[in-house]
């Protein structure tokens, strides 16, 4: 593991990119929701994917982090090509993801803690004999795991929201559950599938923030999103999809400028677009 | 007050460990039915593991219960082994076959993974039936020694009765450890969303597999202790009434909870003790109780004990 990240390491600063898609294709029943869709993502980045709805953004997601993997292509991260990993060990990997719908585990009333803790299983990797034999050895683990979430949990100004159960909390909210449980993972690249709808405008300028102080972590993020306001603010680059091909790729001001991007997504919402930049 | 509520686990406790001597007065029957009770708690307790808290339906846990009860028999009464011996054989053997259907079964999801763990429930059934050289088959199997340990033999039935207990209450703390811990986390989890679960880096297929051997090796502690209670195996007392039967006591004392499936195991196995005199109604009055539960309880009988508990203490606390 501590050799491959090295390898990684090596790989990304001679490429400089830590995400690279290279062809991916996907179709279900026949119709492409993703054909050839190349591009790389430089490591540090905050890189956009915007798109109309059904360009097959969320299916580019779930190929990256192994949910539905594509029917053809390459997809590297770091130097692991994944396709064909399932989607835990793309997660092993340091890849983490937020869901455009909400996903909490809700079971026997579990708190929004809770909810977070679940993101340290990679560190911790619970197993039988230690929880029942080793208890001194699990629960010394789980207080450090605990106190890095209720640290996630301030980060996201959400630490007193701690035992309250997810479902109790206001969309944007949960919204910010997953990301913390996501950070909880100490991952090297977030997947955010339109992690500001929903919110209202000083909700989408305290989560802009949040991303520019995520990023000051090093850490890489791929973020899905309509609200373009966010992401002329914080993208350092732009690829745009439509009908699962790609459209075209590069700064926020050469996406606004673009009259296909224009004509095929940006319509109306140009002039916000422009204003921004 | 507020010693009742750190110290509340040492009331069942006591009443456990004084019951054979002052509510039994030293009967073998009133023991007897605690040693089937407890028997029951672990089958229901690792069931809850696997159900109530992974989500995975099981509607054969009998057939591990049953792999445990055989090999203990079979081992003991006909090749001379020692009762102990048999036993972490038999829990081997249901681990190993746990482990080895655990991938492929536990793939299968809600109504199939049901059909899957009922047919193979049957399929043990019909094995022991037709393995009658090895079994005894449909009329039994005979002459299984009672239960000892280094040389010491369990024959009284109060002996008995304390060391299915121990190991009731080793189950118990073993099944709450690993709940309260991350693993059971894990297994919430799973439960709730197994999408998102392997998300963060749950191999879920490893997990559920995991939990299941855990849950068939209680099974198969139960099944082997039993055999050494009973002295006699006829297959009957494996077939998929009897799963079922653990799946109520899960149910009645709420699912999920560890505790609530104690309480049902208690009541299914009590309750045709007080309802036994009305002889030809038995039946009836039990099922009647058990709607009544089922439909007006949805949390099960723990479900009144946590109600009451809150009452008790979220408003003292107030």
């Amino acid at each position: 593991m501590g050799k491959d990240v090295r390898k990684g390491r090596q790989m990304t600063e001679k490429h400089d990119a830590i995400l690279s898609v290279n062809n991916v294709t996907k179709a279900f029943e026949g119709i492409h929701a993703l054909e050839e869709v190349s591009f790389d993502v430089r490591s540090g980045h905050i890189k956009a994917l915007i798109g109309p709805n059904g360009a097959g953004k969320t299916t580019l997601l779930n190929a990256i982090n192994g949910i539905l993997p594509p029917d053809s292509g390459h997809i590297h991260f770091l130097d692991h090509d994944v396709v064909g990993h399932s989607a835990d060990k793309v997660a092993g990997l340091g890849l983490s993801r937020t869901f455009q719908l909400i996903r909490m585990f809700t079971i026997n009333n579990a708190t929004v803690l809770d909810n977070v803790l679940l993101g340290a299983h990679i560190q911790l990797k619970p197993n039988l004999f230690e929880s029942i034999f080793r208890r001194g050895k699990v629960n010394k683990a789980e207080k450090v795991a605990r106190d890095k979430a209720m640290e996630l949990l301030r980060f996201v100004g959400l630490e007193k929201a701690a035992d309250a159960t997810p479902g109790s909390l206001p969309f944007g909210n949960q919204r910010l559950v997953e990301l913390a449980r996501s950070l909880m993972t100490e991952p090297k690249m977030l997947l955010l599938d339109e992690p500001a709808s929903g919110l209202n405008d000083t909700e989408v300028e305290s989560f802009t923030e949040l991303l520019r102080s995520i990023r000051q972590k090093g850490i890489t993020i791929l973020l899905v999103e309509h609200n373009m306001k966010l992401v002329m603010n914080i993208a350092d680059d732009i690829v745009v999809l439509d009908f699962g091909k790609k459209l075209a790729e590069g700064t926020p001001q050469a996406i606004c400028a673009n009259p296909e991007v224009i004509k095929a997504y940006l319509g109306a919402a140009q002039s916000e677009c422009r204003l921004e930049s | 007050m507020k010693l009742l509520k750190q110290f509340w686990w040492i009331l069942p406790l006591v009443f456990i460990a004084i019951y054979p001597v002052t509510l039994a007065g030293g009967s073998p029957y009133w023991s007897g039915l605690l040693i089937f009770v407890g028997i029951y708690v672990i089958l229901a307790v690792g069931l809850d593991l696997l159900m109530g808290y992974t989500g995975q339906i099981s509607v054969g846990h009998a057939a591990y219960f049953a792999i445990g009860a055989y090999t203990s028999g079979v081992l003991t009464a006909k090749y001379g082994f020692s009762p102990l011996g048999a036993m972490v054989i038999g829990m081997a053997l249901t681990g190993a076959v746990a482990w080895a259907l655990g991938r492929p079964v536990l793939a299968l999801k809600e109504y199939y993974l049901a059909m899957a763990t009922l047919a193979f429930n049957e399929i043990v059934v019909t094995l022991i039936i037709g393995l009658e050289w090895l079994t005894g088959g449909a009329s039994g199997l005979r002459d299984i020694p009672p239960f000892s340990i280094f040389g010491l033999v369990l024959s009284n039935h109060m002996h008995y009765y304390y060391f299915v207990w121990a190991i009731v209450i080793i189950v118990i703390a073993s099944s709450l450890a690993v709940v309260r811990s991350p693993f059971g986390r894990t297994l919430l989890a799973i439960h709730s969303d197994e999408i998102a679960a392997r998300a963060f880096g749950v191999d879920t297929a490893k997990y559920k597999t995991r939990i299941f051997v855990l849950a068939s090796v209680f099974a198969s502690m139960a099944g082997s202790l039993f055999t050494h209670y009973m002295g006699f195996l006829a297959p009957d007392d494996f077939g998929v009434l009897t799963s079922i039967n653990i799946l109520v006591m899960l149910f009645l004392g709420g699912i999920g909870t560890i505790y609530g499936p104690i309480l049902g195991a208690f009541f299914m196995k009590l309750l045709p003790e007080l309802t036994y005199q009305i002889h030809d109604y038995e039946l009836l009055l039990n099922g009647l109780i058990l709607i009544v539960v089922l439909v007006f309880m949805p949390k099960g009988l723990f479900g009144i004990f946590t109600g009451i508990w809150e009452k008790m203490f979220v408003r003292a606390d107030k």
